[in-house]
């Protein structure tokens, strides 16, 4: 392939979801720096990755190799953030029981900059789902492909995910940010 | 119904049953109330993070230069760029302005972009999101899933026929594109604020298809179509208002 093709491949396929992959590599690394630099390095990926995309789907394409990439990049700089939860587990003890009103309204005061602190606190298997299914609205199929999981973990990690937002949404318990004990992969609970 | 299912029949991801079933049982619908409001809080409150224009420019410049070389090659190319420093990055970012403003290329791309998107919605057979010869259905719709509202008055011009709309990405921004139908051929109309970037050439053909671009009603109007270049200019003018001729 010379190199107009490449370029023309790339801006057709790529950059019309560059957004995306910034704004999953910005919610994940939690840094601009360090979003534009893995997008960059994710982009370059992508040119050489030409021959294994197929013409349809580019964004979910793309953005398996953000997450990848992203992944790689974590392990190599801040591995302390690769911490990983059983998925097996029972849900977060501290979801809200149903119909709980005060609570309702604790949640719809939250303000834009509590959100997005509750959001980044989450950890990174439950913080990558809801990103990609709140934000890039991704069906769960597209969700489990771009994070390697089964349809059924991107279930319950959404569900979680959604469970301890709205744990951390809630005032008296803003302060705490693990819910969580946190497991390492492969280790047992 | 478990939690996980609670999600799943909230993000409509249950089978055509299980949804239903799920919205008929009256103990559902305060939790998955709750649920609503916090995907909605999060859709509308938490940030979205756009890619930096620097970021965008450099990729392109990288995407023009780089045919899978090696990675030491690649990291020494990328620190120069960094050793460049704020001159550079100021000059890049004039470039960029006037790269948009100015490039011959970029009604080039413009074109390739709403070519593909025609080819691509014609392939998929998802040319349209919303199905109605009704502009007033087809407006409000296009209107909500946009940041302008594009004009269409016109549910039949130089005898095309209003099938319906889409939104579809042109130069990294959402568009409407408004369907026509004339006689047995699709017509894909693209149309978005003049000021943010001039429509293309007025009549050009690729890959087969024709092209046709208008400037009127403050919008930029792009049609894309296997009709002939005649009729395809008259529907685009008709529809931008720059056609003085009955409709």
């Amino acid at each position: 392939m010379d190199d107009d093709e490449t370029r023309r491949r790339f801006e057709h396929v790529a950059l019309p979801h560059l957004d995306a992959a910034y704004n999953l590599a910005r919610w994940l690394t939690r840094n601009d720096q360090d979003a534009q630099d893995v997008v960059q390095e994710a982009c370059l990926r992508a040119m050489r990755y030409f021959a294994s995309f197929r013409g349809d789907q580019a964004r979910p394409w793309l953005l398996t190799i953000v997450r990848h990439t992203c992944y790689a990049w974590l392990r190599e700089n801040r591995p302390a953030e690769l911490v990983h939860f059983d998925d097996e587990a029972g849900p977060p003890e501290a979801a809200a029981p149903p119909g709980d009103e005060p609570h309702e309204h604790a949640v719809r005061r939250a303000d834009r900059a509590q959100l997005n602190q509750a959001i980044a606190a989450l950890p990174i298997d439950f913080r990558e789902v809801l990103v990609l299914r709140e934000l890039e609205d991704l069906p769960y199929r597209d969700i489990a492909r771009i994070a390697d999981i089964p349809l059924g973990t991107v279930m319950s990690r959404l569900s979680r995910a959604r469970a301890l937002l709205r744990v951390a949404l809630q005032p008296e318990a803003r302060p705490r940010t693990a819910v969580l004990r946190a497991v390492r992969r492969g280790e047992a609970p | 119904m478990t939690p996980e299912q609670l999600n799943a029949f909230v993000d409509g991801e249950l089978d055509l049953a299980g949804q239903l079933q799920a919205e008929r049982d009256p103990a559902l619908h305060a939790p998955a109330a709750q649920l609503r409001e916090l995907s909605r809080l999060v859709r509308s409150q938490a940030d979205y993070h756009r890619a930096p224009d620097a970021l965008r420019e450099r990729l392109r410049r990288c995407a023009a230069a780089a045919t899978a070389p090696p990675a030491a090659a690649r990291r020494r190319r990328w620190s120069a760029w960094q050793a460049g420093g704020a001159s550079a990055f100021a000059t890049a970012l004039l470039a960029v302005g006037l790269h948009l403003a100015l490039a011959p290329d970029d009604g080039r791309r413009l074109q390739d972009e709403a070519v593909a998107s025609h080819v691509r919605a014609s392939l998929s057979q998802r040319s349209i999101d919303v199905a109605s010869s009704d502009q007033h259905t087809v407006k409000p719709w296009l209107s909500a899933r946009l940041d302008y509202s594009p004009p269409v008055q016109h549910p039949q011009a130089a005898g095309a026929v209003l099938v319906g709309g889409r939104v579809d990405a042109l130069a990294g921004r959402p568009v409407a594109v408004l369907v026509y139908r004339l006689r047995q051929h699709e017509v894909d109309v693209f149309v978005w604020p003049a000021g943010d970037r001039p429509p293309p050439a007025v009549a050009a053909a690729q890959r087969g298809f024709n092209l046709a671009g208008s400037t009127g009603d403050g919008m930029a109007w792009l049609a894309v179509s296997d009709v002939n270049a005649g009729e395809l200019s008259r529907l685009v003018r008709v529809l931008a208002g720059t056609d003085g001729a009955a409709r």
